[in-house]
């Protein structure tokens, strides 16, 4: 086609996605019905993986949970077969739906897995595929956080961070996409970090590592779009301050919170389901993020410095570290027990 | 909120508005140019391709010491003969692959030992494996991530302590476009990149509190060397490949004025912000009509 006359028609279609996302803004669009498909989810055990799992859950999806720690991965589980019982079981079933919840028995599996073990990932994946079936939904949402400025954190610690919040997204993806290409259907959700986008100083491992993942999550969008495959999605979720455990003690300036108002955990998971359930390609939590984030396109690195002293977010998570250094000090953190184990490959 | 908070909060717009006059000041007035006299320069992946023209830029802009790190000692050792014979800086090479962290820090102590303290740390080395996520070899990927991402955390906590206790120091990163802008078929560069990216935004906003530490960031477009030989470009009349020598050029007078974020072309600049504001679909169209989405398809790579 001539150059010209695609260029007319690209400024065209490049119009139209402004016209259908403003739209978005006044129209919410229908959510996608989840109900009986297959929803696996890495770091369930704690954190936005776990209120991840209970809003999937409530809309019916069968779970598989991946936690390196067993019992927190349990105690999701546990947590996910009560909404179950108290949603889905017969007494519990809206009225005009019971045809569907005879039919669909939502079910809970979890998984012990280290993420960041290729061998091991591939290995579990095979026995998800075998004893629950094909995947709708790859929710990749498992991550660390060493606590370290770069100078004081043990090298080992720095390479576990990429590993656990970059690399281990190769593996999972790998593992379960094969599948999802030969049907064409699908979704990829990559639970980043609003620090990927906006990078403090002392935590160079953390951001590196969620940078990568985004960079990564924005690479396969493309590659997925170039081989004209609509039918998978992709959701790339960056909360601010959301975990609570893993940033305890971390705080924004005081003068920024009405900007900034600290998160419950609440609204940032209801913000990032809405986007995945509108197959919406990325969300910030808060919104004001996605000014920030162009500003920070457009303003000198100066002008940028200056925002982020203003609202302490160039250290804010000096708190944390020193927070986390005293829970390392009085052997509170059991984070990096890496537990050995043994898998045996099932033969379908 | 307090009178000191409250205080804060009306100067901030003020601050805001000096800074960004500043910056523009700054881009009319030429600044000063630090003098790179008596400082000793390391270089990884500089035997070739950008690391070769960054080591004779440095020696041509008065570097006392020019040291070459990377893999191939052929290539290496031609370079270093080159800078020695071109220009009055003392070069060494060293054979030293950053992605194994014991080695860096290994031969990082033999530098130390032999030719001194390193000032100014270049970390250019990189791969690209250059193919889709289900094509690329698990080893390929991990082996770019080593090189590209872990490399610069291992051979910064070499050299960094050392510049923090001089209170003099640099710190440059040969990162690229592709960290901000992705496309299909370098999936392990871009993450890479991005990765590499963000570790060194998370470094210079650290190193804010010691002034005689600095941090760059260069950010080419697509480069005309043997790493990424075959990628095509739709448009080069519009967009054309880099020089080395220039983005060499460009990297020597971004640390001479201590720019910490550098984008070549400037042009570039003009894609990151589109892209922050553009929906996925649009990006998506016109990343297609550019010619993003197939200029990996006749990627050879190195020979």
């Amino acid at each position: 086609m001539n150059v010209v006359a695609e260029f007319c028609l690209v400024s065209c279609k490049v119009l139209w996605t402004f016209l259908i996302a403003g739209t978005r803004w006044f129209v919410r669009p229908k959510e996608k019905n989840v109900m009986g498909q297959v929803c696996v989810i890495t770091g369930a055990g704690s954190g936005f993986g776990r209120h991840l799992a209970q809003e999937f859950a409530r809309r019916g999806a069968t779970l598989v949970l991946w936690d390196i720690n067993r019992e927190t991965n349990e105690e999701t589980a546990h947590i996910v077969r009560k909404i179950y019982c108290d949603i889905w079981s017969p007494k519990g079933s809206v009225p005009g739906e019971v045809d569907d919840v005879t039919q669909i028995q939502p079910q809970v599996h979890t998984y012990q897995v280290d993420v960041s073990k290729r061998e091991e990932v591939y290995l579990t994946a095979d026995k998800v595929q075998c004893e629950v079936g094909n995947i709708e939904f790859l929710i990749n949402s498992a991550g660390v956080f060493s606590g370290h400025h770069l100078l004081e954190c043990p090298d080992d610690l720095l390479e576990h961070t990429m590993m656990v919040n970059c690399h281990a997204h190769f593996w999972t993806t790998k593992a379960f996409l094969p599948k999802m290409l030969e049907m064409n259907q699908g979704h990829i959700v990559t639970v980043a970090s609003a620090l990927g986008l906006f990078t403090t100083a002392g935590v160079e491992d953390y951001c590196a590592s969620k940078l990568g993942a985004i960079g990564f999550h924005e690479s396969l969008s493309h590659e997925l779009k170039a081989v004209e495959k609509d039918g998978i999605k992709m959701t790339l979720v960056c909360p601010f301050l959301v975990d609570a455990d893993m940033f305890k003690g971390c705080k924004i300036r005081k003068q920024s919170s009405p900007v900034f108002p600290p998160l419950e955990h609440e609204h940032c998971v209801q913000q990032a389901m809405r986007a995945i359930l509108t197959e919406q390609p990325m969300i910030c939590t808060p919104r004001s993020m996605y000014i920030a984030s162009f500003m920070k396109t457009v303003l000198p690195f100066e002008a940028i410095v200056c925002m982020y002293q203003f609202f302490g977010a160039d250290t804010y998570l000096y708190q944390s570290l020193t927070h986390q250094k005293d829970a390392m000090n009085n052997n509170d953190s059991k984070r990096f027990a890496i537990q050995e184990v043994t898998l045996e490959r099932k033969e379908c | 909120m307090d009178l000191n908070n409250l205080g804060h909060a009306l100067l901030f717009p003020f601050h805001m508005i000096f800074c960004i006059l500043k910056s523009c000041l700054r881009l009319l007035i030429p600044s000063r140019r630090k003098d790179l006299r008596g400082e000793v320069v390391l270089i990884t992946g500089g035997g070739r391709g950008i690391g070769r023209h960054l080591g004779k830029e440095f020696a041509k802009n008065g570097a006392k010491k020019v040291i070459l790190w990377g893999r191939t000692e052929r290539c290496l050792k031609e370079t270093c003969e080159e800078i020695s014979n071109t220009t009055e800086a003392e070069c060494y090479y060293f054979l030293c692959d950053v992605a194994n962290r014991e080695e860096v820090y290994k031969q990082a102590k033999v530098v130390r030992e032999k030719v001194g303290d390193v000032t100014i740390l270049v970390n250019n080395a990189a791969v690209v494996h250059g193919k889709s996520l289900m094509d690329s070899d698990d080893d390929a990927l991990m082996k770019t991530q080593h090189i590209n991402t872990l490399g610069q955390f291992w051979t910064t906590k070499a050299f960094l302590p050392r510049m923090l206790e001089l209170c003099h120091g640099h710190v440059v990163c040969i990162n690229s476009i592709l960290s901000l802008s992705s496309i299909p078929g370098a999936i392990d560069y871009c993450t890479s990149k991005a990765s590499s990216l963000a570790f060194m935004e998370s470094l210079t906003l650290g190193l804010l509190d010691c002034p005689g530490v600095g941090c760059t960031t260069v950010l080419p477009f697509h480069t005309n060397t043997d790493m990424f030989q075959g990628m095509r470009v739709r448009f080069p009349q519009l967009f054309p490949p880099l020089n080395p020598e220039l983005v060499a050029q460009r990297t020597v007078d971004a640390v001479r004025t201590n720019t910490p974020f550098i984008y070549l072309p400037w042009t570039m600049r003009a894609l990151v912000i589109l892209k922050s504001f553009l929906p996925q679909a649009a990006l998506e169209e016109i990343q297609r009509f550019a010619g993003c989405y197939t200029c990996m398809n006749t990627f050879k790579g190195r020979a």
